[in-house]
Formats: structure tokens, sequence, C-alpha cells
């Protein structure tokens, strides 16, 4: 560790200077890591040659009849002899050792063959920051490692950003949404030294910041609002989205958070908020095809808990034990199964109801309940970690590697959870403060967020990310206080603008002298162009929305469940609230690179695709933000082409145009002026925008269903014979009933049948008004069998499949030019295509359409406001607009 | 850029890939911000060896036809029709839906050898009865998932829960791709569903998201937002990316990241992507003749018209073509699920389309490097399903995990041959069991690619497609 503060520039891209000495932690472990330890490790079962060469005793045993490795000696250590013979050389596969690799192993051999433990399993100890020779520049601690790290590279921080950077920045990673107006105007006003913390200190303050760093931790929680699997039908969890949000808003201590999320259940008469808090790990999938068999998922969802427990709090990849011994890491196969006792005990066990559940008000919520005491399950390790494999009895332990839980410790998943936020711990600290960094600053002290074993990347900064590991447990786990910390140092105000010659010493921006640069997140892609639009709702919590998608996305599998565009603000809710279905995520999100709530994903790749662009270009809902974004700058600023320009640029970027950039914007805008006169369709359409993305909003029913006010039908089950379904038949003979129409062995309630349909056949008439033309005529049809509809006898639509829902079917041309203003006939036949007693049979139809658009004629006017539409759709789709910098 | 800084730049890429041990090296691609803009991860890469097959053409049908019913001749078991399914072929095993003990049931079909192979195929096949000494039939297909899920995902991303990479990423991970104006890895999806394990199917799992399949679809836009929005013409559009390119360049100047070129490279692409992709989804130009042989209609959604979009897209340079067709899942609980109703219909849609691909790929000179792979996710039962434990008036069969039948053409694979077979009820496999392993590694191997090298570190362990332990075969007799 003491070496680390003399490592060159470059020491975690490039091999070390020769004259250096050798250090076990950066040279040899990873080396032993990658070539040795798959068949030289800690598990047996891998094991070769009985030899092990992670643990210094195994290094010293006897490989072949002689010593693996002779402390002082590298010549008669086996490892080097066998790692230069010719004719059988060690590793035995792959490419041989270098000469450098080997020389490494030689010099660190004659030094004495000295292990250390992996530097992350060793508690961390505060250190004090060390002396740097421009005592100006640092703000706080973080400063000072930072700095001297860059004083022995030669290098020197870059200036702090403008002051509209700032500003953004901050906003943007502590709020996940640009500055609002009046508080970006407070900050710009504010001339005094402490006009920045102020700033912070608000954005922490603000409700979304606890929305932002939800969705960090809901990423963790691999949240989602369905089952998973084949169905994935919906499931209620999303108060425990909403727990999260209170939880970080109101600041609960990290230790407390983790506690109640792991084991709220178990402490002395928990809130309902505190059960509520249990969700994480109730986040599992739930697979209820078919034949399934409920212990093999109720076992898959244990694991899960197991894995990602270990993952989240101590980065540790605790999943590979499953089936073995960790090949590289202390954690044996049969610890594995011990943590898993841990999670063994609950009742939740692959229920289609995923019971067990809290009921809260009006809505029922999945929770964490322990078994009783007589009821709890053996747990025993799984051979190979087949479920259906069982070897040896384990009772819970934690893991023998570390710190160990006090006598008293509860042995149940309050004992693991209070194990975990230990200050005993070595790793929960430092995972946890590396986290929040990466979010800050793009990427974590420790690049592998997910891994802080000895498969891991070494931290780029091992001295802060300690000093930060002990600070946040000084602090008593305070987040927002350790994100203030961070947000107020000099290293975070850094511009993040690049020389060729800091790109060339230092491309990925490792050693901090500059500010970080990227992409924003799929949910702040969404957020910002709708705040920036002032569109976006600022509505907190409650069950999930539907934002505008497109149609055909959730073709799902015997799931009557259909998607349902929200109305009114829920159309423009944060990003986090957009209903999250596992096996048809919303596009947009997955495009930009948002997880789907299958897995727990620590930490989001980033990519730079085609698709992305497409979505920003030509997503209906950018183009809807882009719309309203236009028609704001217009009615802010003014009837001035270059204040409109200013206004619309700031309203995104949070800042001025340069003169080249409102040139070109400017330039743009009159070509765009240029294409649009005289084409009225377009001029309407851009401006418009809203009204066609959304014709529901322009929807008429002419035939109401039974989910509004259904009409009273003329039916017959009798076969009446040719013609029925013309406009001029008389049906006055028949019955008259209102939908749904409809039988079941069982009747479920939600069927709401109104009249008893439990034949082969249903004939169905109605007259109704049309008043004025209309488009887009559809109907919506919920029917377990097939239907054919008649328009004043010609056929309107037709479907054999029978489903659950209320699905759309269009009305066929044909049908829309039978309908008149006036009076019409709607004849429908049903059928049921199941035997009787296999589900029941169901019958229940609207007819609706949309009032077309109107456009005006073309002027000169429209042309110029349609133009600054395409201005805000172009500059929502600049680098800049979707990066964080 | 000078001589030293390339060196460097190439010294820092090469220790993190091969030194680093950090894994991510395909992350690290994609985001990576050297001096110069970033590698295109879809850029084409060399094979581990020289590769059988350029593409892979994949028809899954989602829900599993019957093999007994269209490839699997079984006249012993026509003789047990109607009797009680013996005790030991029930003992420990789990069915879907068959309660205690159901009968056995013999196919309705006619069967008889065909081509010079003297392959026996059913009557329900007339089309591609025609073509088999093209083709390479597995009738001796296992696998261990019992739902259609898990043993879709199973079957192609090696993994039988959610969260791996699918056999297309992998491709295209692997070798990245030919057509930089199209993506690398396009998913077809008709019967009006998506399959039951969804998008997961050809999603990318832990590798960058860059590698997941592309939906192309056949109604509305082929690719989700590939038409400019309503009011967008495409002058505006041009005009729009010109400014965006000017606008980015000024940036780049103030902010000197690389990655800003990148960006206005992907613009770029997505525009010229906005021309291709409709044009090679475009089939009404295809001569009629064509037509005829696919049974193809312009403008409708149908098996026949992807199986001619399959052909368009590998001849355009697309590595991996993945089809899924919903509607094979015959239980006989109604009508739709009825093997004597419903799968003739089903038989008669996918027989002419996939008979003509073959033929067409074939004059085309494109059989040779491209994979045609056929199948479900398992098999069906040689019993009769009795859901509930009775008999209704519907006939179907329950899931079969242990015997199915794929069928291979092309792309290196031996024409012609009869692999593997089962017993003389069709019950078990009793020569050349193949897994959905062995596929996998089959499929890799033909590409050009090393099923035990390929792999991606992810979670601590070396992620492959053929799964942690080294089971899964390349088919060697398979192989022409």
């Amino acid at each position: 560790m003491r070496l680390w503060t003399l490592l060159p520039g470059l020491a975690l891209c490039l091999p070390p200077p020769a004259a250096l000495a050798v250090d076990y932690q950066r040279d040899i472990r990873p080396l032993l890591a990658k070539r040795c330890l798959a068949c030289h490790g800690p598990d047996e079962h891998s094991r070769q040659a009985n030899f092990r060469l992670d643990t210094r005793d195994g290094a010293l045993g006897k490989t072949g009849g002689h010593a693996g490795i002779v402390p002082g000696d590298s010549a008669r250590s086996r490892v080097i002899v066998r790692a230069q013979d010719p004719r059988r050389p060690m590793p035995p596969a792959g490419p041989r050792l270098t000469a450098d690799e080997i020389d490494l192993l030689k010099k660190w051999i004659d030094a004495g063959a000295p292990y250390e433990k992996h530097w992350a399993f060793v508690k961390p100890t505060r250190p004090a920051p060390p002396a740097v020779r421009d005592a100006r520049w640092p703000r706080n601690e973080i400063d000072r490692f930072v700095l001297a790290r860059l004083e022995q590279e030669g290098l020197t921080p870059s200036p702090e950003a403008d002051r509209h950077t700032l500003a953004r920045r901050a906003a943007l990673d502590l709020t996940g949404l640009p500055p609002e107006p009046g508080v970006l105007k407070a900050f710009l006003d504010d001339q005094s030294p402490k006009a920045y913390e102020r700033l912070v200190d608000r954005l922490l303050a603000s409700p979304a910041y606890g929305e932002r760093w939800a969705r960090v931790w809901l990423d963790l929680a691999r949240y989602a609002d369905t089952q998973g699997y084949e169905k994935d039908n919906r499931r209620t969890i999303w108060p425990y989205r909403d727990w999260v949000i209170r939880a970080l808003n109101d600041n609960v201590p990290f230790d407390r958070f983790t506690i109640l999320q792991l084991a709220g259940d178990l402490l002395p008469n928990p809130s309902e908020a505190d059960l509520v808090a249990t969700g994480f790990h109730r986040n599992t999938m739930t697979n209820t095809e078919g034949g399934t068999d409920d212990e093999e998922f109720r076992d898959a969802a244990v694991k899960d808990r197991v894995a990602v427990t270990g993952q989240v709090w101590m980065g540790l990849t605790v999943g590979c034990a499953q089936c073995h011994t960790h090949k590289y890491d202390p954690i044996s196969h049969r610890e594995f199964y011990q943590l898993y006792a841990f999670f063994n005990q609950t009742e939740d066990n692959d229920k289609p109801d995923d019971s067990p559940t809290l009921k809260l008000g009006e809505t029922t919520t999945l929770v964490m309940r322990e078994l009783p005491a007589d009821k709890q399950r053996r747990t025993r390790i799984h051979e190979r970690g087949n479920f259906l494999n069982p070897g040896a009895e384990v009772a819970p332990a934690v893991l023998s590697a570390f710190h160990q839980s006090p006598a008293d410790a509860p042995r149940n998943r309050l004992g693991l959870a209070r194990w975990l936020v230990s200050k005993e711990n070595p790793l929960t600290a430092r995972v946890t403060v590396n986290r929040l960094w990466a979010r800050l600053f793009g990427t974590g002290l420790v690049e592998s967020e997910e891994d802080f074993g000895t498969q891991g990347n070494l931290p780029s900064h091992p001295e802060l990310l300690d000093w930060l590991a002990t600070e946040f447990m000084r602090t008593d786990w305070d987040m927002k206080s350790i994100l203030k910390t961070m947000a107020m140092s000099a290293t975070y105000r850094q511009s993040s603008a690049v020389t060729p010659a800091l790109l060339e010493k230092d491309p990925r921006n490792r050693l901090l002298a500059r500010g970080a640069r990227f992409r924003l997140d799929a949910e702040v892609v969404r957020d910002q162009a709708l705040a920036a639009s002032g569109l976006l709702s600022r509505k907190l919590y409650g069950p999930p929305v539907m934002p505008w998608q497109p149609e055909g996305i959730w073709m799902v599998v015997y799931n009557g469940e259909s998607w349902i565009t929200s109305d009114g603000e829920d159309r423009y809710r944060r990003g986090l609230y957009t209903f999250l279905r596992r096996t048809s995520p919303y596009p947009s999100m997955i495009t930009y690179d948002a997880p789907t709530g299958e897995l727990c994903t620590i930490r989001r790749i980033r990519t730079n695709t085609p698709l992305q662009a497409l979505a920003s270009l030509n997503d209906p809902v950018s183009m809807e933000a882009a719309q309203h974004l236009a028609l704001r700058a217009l009615r802010e600023a003014g009837p001035e082409d270059t204040a409109r320009a200013t206004r619309l640029f700031e309203l995104l970027l949070v800042r001025p145009p340069g003169a080249a950039e409102l040139d070109r914007i400017l330039k743009l805008h009159r070509k765009a002026a240029a294409e649009l006169h005289g084409r009225a369709a377009e001029q309407f359409k851009l401006l418009h925008y809203d009204q066609i993305i959304y014709p529901r909003d322009r929807e008429v029913v002419l035939v109401d269903d039974a989910r509004g006010v259904p009409p009273e039908w003329r039916y017959t089950v009798n076969d009446p014979g040719e013609g029925w379904q013309s406009a001029h038949y008389d049906a006055r003979s028949w019955n008259t009933g209102r939908g749904q129409f409809g039988w079941h062995p069982k009747m479920p309630a939600e069927w709401k049948v109104a009249t008893n349909w439990e034949s082969e056949f249903l004939w169905m008439r109605l007259a109704f008004d049309a008043a004025q033309p209309l488009e887009d005529l559809k109907f919506l049809v919920r029917t377990a069998g097939a239907f054919e509809a008649f328009l004043n006898g010609v056929p309107a639509a037709a479907s054999l499949l029978d489903r659950n829902g209320y699905y759309e079917y269009r009305v066929s041309p044909e049908g829309a030019a039978a309908l008149k203003p006036g009076r019409n006939v709607l004849a429908v036949k049903a059928s049921r295509i199941r035997e009787k007693e296999n589900g029941g049979q169901l019958m229940d139809l609207s007819l609706r359409g949309v009032l077309p658009l109107q456009p005006g004629a073309p002027t000169a006017e429209q042309a110029s406001r349609a133009a600054w539409v395409v201005v805000a759709n172009t500059l929502l789709n600049l680098d800049e607009a979707l990066t964080r910098r | 850029m000078s001589p030293l800084h390339e060196l460097l730049l190439r010294h820092t890429r090469r220790y993190f890939l091969e030194r680093c041990a950090l894994g991510l090296a395909g992350m690290f691609l994609a985001e990576a911000r050297g001096a110069q803009a970033p590698q295109n991860p879809l850029a084409p890469k060399p094979p581990h060896f020289a590769p059988k097959a350029k593409s892979v053409i994949y028809l899954h049908m989602a829900g599993s036809p019957s093999q007994l019913e269209l490839f699997d001749f079984k006249p012993e078991l026509i003789k047990y029709n109607g009797k009680e399914c013996p005790q030991h072929l029930l003992e420990g095993k789990r069915f879907a839906f068959i309660k205690g003990v159901p009968q056995m049931m013999g196919t309705p079909y006619q069967f008889a050898p065909r081509g010079q192979a003297g392959s026996y195929v059913s009557e329900l096949l007339p089309q591609f009865s025609q073509v088999v000494d093209d083709v390479a039939i597995i009738r001796s297909m296992t696998t261990d998932q019992f739902n259609h899920a898990p043993a879709q995902l199973f079957l192609h991303t090696g993994s039988p829960r959610f969260g791996a990479a699918s056999m297309g990423a992998w491709a295209t991970y692997g070798l990245g791709s030919e057509n930089q104006d199209l993506p690398g890895y396009v998913v077809l999806v008709g019967g009006g569903n998506n399959p039951d394990a969804g998008k997961s199917l050809w999603g990318s799992g832990f590798l960058p998201s860059v590698f997941q399949g592309v939906q192309c679809r056949t109604q509305g836009d082929p690719v989700l937002y590939l038409s400019d929005p309503e009011g967008m013409t495409r002058t505006l559009r041009r005009d729009t990316l010109d400014a965006l390119r000017d606008l980015n360049e000024l940036q780049q100047q103030e902010a000197g990241d690389p990655e800003t070129a990148a960006r206005v490279a992907q613009y770029e692409l997505a525009y010229r992507m906005q021309v291709s992709v409709p044009e090679v989804m475009d089939i009404s130009k295809e001569p009629d003749n064509v037509h005829t042989m696919y049974g193809t209609e312009p403008g409708k959604q149908s098996f026949a018209n992807n199986c001619l979009l399959a052909r368009r897209l590998v001849e355009k340079g697309v590595r991996f073509v993945q089809l899924f067709q919903w509607g094979w899942d015959h239980h006989g609980s109604s009508r739709r699920e009825d093997i004597r109703y419903d799968l003739p219909n089903k038989a008669r849609m996918i027989d002419r389309p996939m008979a003509a691909l073959i033929r067409d790929l074939k004059q085309r000179g494109l059989l040779d490097q491209t994979l045609v792979i056929w199948g479900g996710e398992f098999g069906r039962t040689p019993m009769r399903e009795n859901r509930g434990g009775s008999y209704g008036q519907f006939v179907g069969r329950d899931h079969h995990p242990y015997a199915f039948t794929i069928w291979m053409a092309g792309g290196g694979v031996k024409p012609g041959l009869n692999y593997g077979a089962t017993d003389e009820i069709g019950y078990y496999v009793v020569d050349k069991k193949v897994t959905p392993r062995d596929i996998q590694a089959t499929v890799l191997h033909l590409l050009g690619l090393d099923p035990y090298r390929l792999s991606y570190l992810y979670q601590g362990l070396n992620q492959r497609l053929i799964g942690p332990t080294d089971e899964g075969r390349v088919l060697q007799d398979l192989l022409a």
C-alpha cells in the first residue's frame, strides 16, 4: 500500500518501469490470479497437483517433489523453473509468461515472496491528506489527494468550470434534472463566496434528489413492475420505489437504509414503512408458467438475493461460489450456502400471487416475512449449484475471511445486515462511496464497481478511497454529506475541456486533471427534454405511468394487458415512474442503456449507437418536447429571432450561445422556414405535434363498452338465418341486454358479466348515431372467442384469437366507408372457440373514431414558428445536450 | 497524431485488453476515450479460424412444433394408439399439463422417404420434401427445460434464466458486422406475438448493448423511430443533421472530447439507415418469380415475407438474422391448438417459404456461406395431452424435452444428412444425442469462432455462450 503514492502516472494502464520495486498487490497478485489460480487457487475441486499459489503456505509447499517457492531464491523455486521449462511450460495453456512477467516473479521471490492480504479485504484506516506544493487550489481533503498525485505527474488541475456549467453539472448529478430557471438565476446573481455551496445545498434539499438517487439504487434492486419470466404479469411493488425516494430525501443513514431493506421485518415492532423497505429483495422474479416447480424458482430467487447482497454491499462476486468454491476470492462453496441460509427462511415461494404481501390502503404490495420458528427450512449445500442435488447441511454464517459478527448477534437477516454495515467491514463503505463517486465523476476510483475482489481493478487513488470510506463512516453513513463533500471539491468543479496534451497523457482521465464529461443516463435524457420544454410533471410517487410508446411493443403472450397511454400530467412524469415490464421495457430507455430489471445492474455501460440517434431525432416523445420547447421560447422571448434563438438555447443548455453558435442556429432557422414556406400540413403538424400523437384526446365513442356506459343491445343465441347483419333487418323479436355478455364456470367477479351467454354463438345488433365524419375507426373488443362485426351490413372487423383484455381491431376500409352521418347499424356475431368448461366465454366491445385534424392556410408567420420546432429538435440532439460536462 | 502518441495509445489499449485482467474490454472499446474517435465495436473483426458460414438465419418456431407430425416417423407408435402410457415412461417425469396416465398417440399423417437421401418427412411439408437433399435433419435433439421461456432462453442464450447474451449477440461481438449501414443482428417476429421469453431472446445480456438484436418490424417503422416525425421533411432532416454537425464541431473545438466526433458519426449512420433499412425491407421490387417461389405478398405480415427478408438481409452482409414465428404450442386445449385442425395450417404457412429460402440461397450461391437452422425449443410428447386429467374434443401433445427434431442447411453442414434417432415410439433419443450446447458450439464453430475461447468477463466469471463447462461439442460428423 505504501508504494502507491510513488506510482507513475499511468501505472494503472502501463507496466511500471523496471527500476521500481515489485509490489505484490500491483504486480504479483493480478498475475497469479490471471494465469495461475484457476488451477492452483482456493477451489480444491479444480486444484491441480495439490498445489496452491494463493496463500504463502501453499506456495512454499511441494510440487513435483520440489518447493513451489523458495523465499529469497528464485532459481530454486519450482514456479520459476516450470515457467521457463521449454518442453512443459507453466501455465500449460494460453501464451507463455513473458520475460517481463517472469522477471517480476523472480524479483518478488528474491525479495522473500511477501504475501499481503488483498487490499480491499483490509479494513480502511483514515489516511492523512498528503502535503501539496500548490496550497491554494485544494478546497477540501479530496483535492489534496488528487493534487498530490497530479504534482507527481507534473500536471496541473484544470481551471474551474464557468458558473453556467457548474450549475447544470451539479443539478444533473444531484437531482437528475437541469437547474430550474429560478435556482439558476439565484446562483448567477449570488456574488458571495458561498453561492456555490448554497446551490449544492438547495439541490440536495430538492425532492428531485431522492428521485435521482432512487433510480441509481433501483438498478441495484433490479426493480421492475412485473414478475418476469414468460408471463411477466404485473406486480405492485412501486410502494418500495416510493420508500426508496423518501428514505433518500430524508437522508436515512446508509447503515439504517441497509438494515431496513434487508431485515426491516425482523426489527422489533416494524412500522408499515419498515416492511415496505424489505421490497428490495422481493424484486426477484416469479415464474407462473404452467407446470413450473415452485421450489426451483424459489431457489433461484434466494440465490439471486445472496449474489445481489454480496455484490451491492461488498462488491464481491459471491454468486460465483454457488456451483463451486470461488476461484479467486475467499468464498467457499460451503460459505455460499451459509449465506443462503440467512435468506432461506422467508415465506415467499414463487407463488403467482407474490405472497406474502402487505395491504396499504387500496394497494397491496410485496414484503418479506420470516417463517415461524417451527416451519423454518433446513439449508443444504447444492452440489454443483443444483437444488435437486443437496449435500451437507449448513447453518447461517458470515464469510470467514472477514470480521465476525458479535456472539450475541441474531443468526438471521438482521444479523447479516448489521454485519454488512459494521464499521469493521472493510468493503461496504468503500464500495458505497465508490459508487457515489462514479455517478458524479463518470468512473469509480475503482473502475470495476461490481468487483472489489482480487479480479477487480486497483483503485486509481487508494488513499482517497480510504479517506472517503472512513469519512462516510465517521459521519455515521450520511449520504448527503459525503455527496456534498465530493461536489464541493475543487476536483469536481474543474472544467471538462481537455487539451490535446492532456488527452495524450491521460486519455481516460484517471488522474482527474479535468472535470468529467459523459453521456446522460436514459432517464435524464428524457427528463431534461421534458424539463426544458416545460412539460415535466413534478408529481412525486404513485403507481407507474405509461407515457407514449410506439404501437406493437407489448406483444406479450398469455397476458391481456396492453399499454394504454396515460392521461394529463402522467404522460410527462420523470423516467423512473415509467412502467417497466421486464420482457418488454420502454424502448427509448433501453436504447440509452437503461437496465430491464432482470438482473442487478451495478453500473450501466454507456454505448453510442445509431439507434440512440434515431430515438432522439424521431421518437415522438422527443419531438413533442421539441414542439413545446420551441413554443415556450417563442412565448418567453418576444418576436425577435436572435432573442428566440438565445432563449431556446438557454432553456436547454443552461448557458447563452456563443456568436458562432447563434449564427448557425439562425441559419438553420432561415433554411427551415424557407423549406416550410407554403406547406400547410407540415407547418400544422410541427406546431401541433402533440395532437397527432395523442389521437385519444380527439376520440369520439360511437358505441361504448362495459367499462363506460354500455348501450342496450338486441341479441339472440338462436341462428337468425341470412341477412341478420344487414342495416334493414328487423331484430325486434330478439332479446335485449347490455355488455358484458358471457359465462364462466366460476364467474370471476372482475368479469362483470351483465348478460348471461353460454351457448356456442351470439348475434348482437345495435343502432347508433354518428354526428360528424371520423377517422381511425376501431373496435375495442374483449372476447374469449372469435367475432365478426358488420357496419350497415358491410364486414368491418373479425378475429379468431381469444384474448383476455380489450384489444384494438381497426375497422376495414369498406366498413369505414359504410359509416354515414346519422343513423347506423352495428351487427356482431360472437362464437366461443374454447371448450365450454375450459375458461369460459366473453363478449364486449366498443366502436371509436377520432376527429380529423384541420390545418388552416399556410402563412409566413407559421412557417417561421414551425421552423423553431425544427431548431428545437436539432438542439435536443446536440452532443452537449446529451452530455453531462 | 505523433508516432509516440499512437504507440502510447496502442500500448494502453493492448495493456487493457491483455494485461489488466479488466475483462470489460468490450466496454473499453465502446467507451474508449483515446485521442482518436473510439473504435467502432461493430467493425468487422477477424474470426479465430477460417469460417464455413458468414451468416446465420435461425428460424425459430416458438411454442415448439410436433416432431412426430413433421419429421420423426414412428409407425410403432401408431400401433399403441389409445393405449395407456406405460408407468416407466412417467415415473420421475414432470410435464407442463399431463396429469395421471395419458394415452399414447400415433400421428394421423402420412410419411414417406424423400429425395436421394430418403429422409422421412411428413405429407404436411410437400415443398420442403423436395429440398431435403440440401438439408441435415437432426432427430436427436434434447433439452433439459420443459417450459417455453426457459427452454427458449437456454437454446438461444445458453442459460435458462434471463440475463445472458444471445447467440446473435455473441456472433456480432465476435465478428462485428459486414454492413455498416445496417444492424449486424436483425430479428423478425411473426405470428402476432413475441416468443414466450420476450426480447431477452435477442438481448445482449452482459455484453454491451450495441450487440443486441435490432427488431425489424414489417409493419410501422421497420426499426423503431426510423421514420422522420410527421411534419419533418427529408430536406429538413438533412438541414438538421448539417446544423448538428457544425454545432457539434464548435463544441468539440471547445471541449476537445473525441466522443463528440463519434456521436456525429452515429448520427450520419442513422441518417443512412433511414434509407438503407426501408430499402432492404421493401420486398415489392422483387421479381414475380421470387414472390411465387416464396408465396410472399408485399405489405403483409407473414412468415413468407420474413423468409424473403432474411435472404435480402444476409445478401447485404447482416451477420445474424433471427426469425421467431409464434403459434406452435399444439396442446389440444382448443381448436387453434389442435394437431388436426391447426397444425396443417401452420405447416402450410412455413412449407413453401422455408423451401424457397433454401432454393433461393442456393441459386444465388449464398447457401454455402449461410447457415440456416429451423426448430422449436423442445419436442412434443408421444402421448396425447390430458389437461386436467381427461380428454375433451380437441387433440394435442404436451411439452417433451427428451426428444425433438431440428434441421440445418448450408454454411458448412453436410447436405442430405439424417442425423441421430429416437426409440420406436419417439420418446427418448437412442442415437447421437444433441443438446442446445452442442448446437451453440457448432454454430460458433461454423462462423469461425472457437466456442471454448469466445468469452466475456462478467461478475468475475468468463461468461461463454456454451456455459461454464466444456460439455458442448462441435458436431464434427454434421460438418461437410
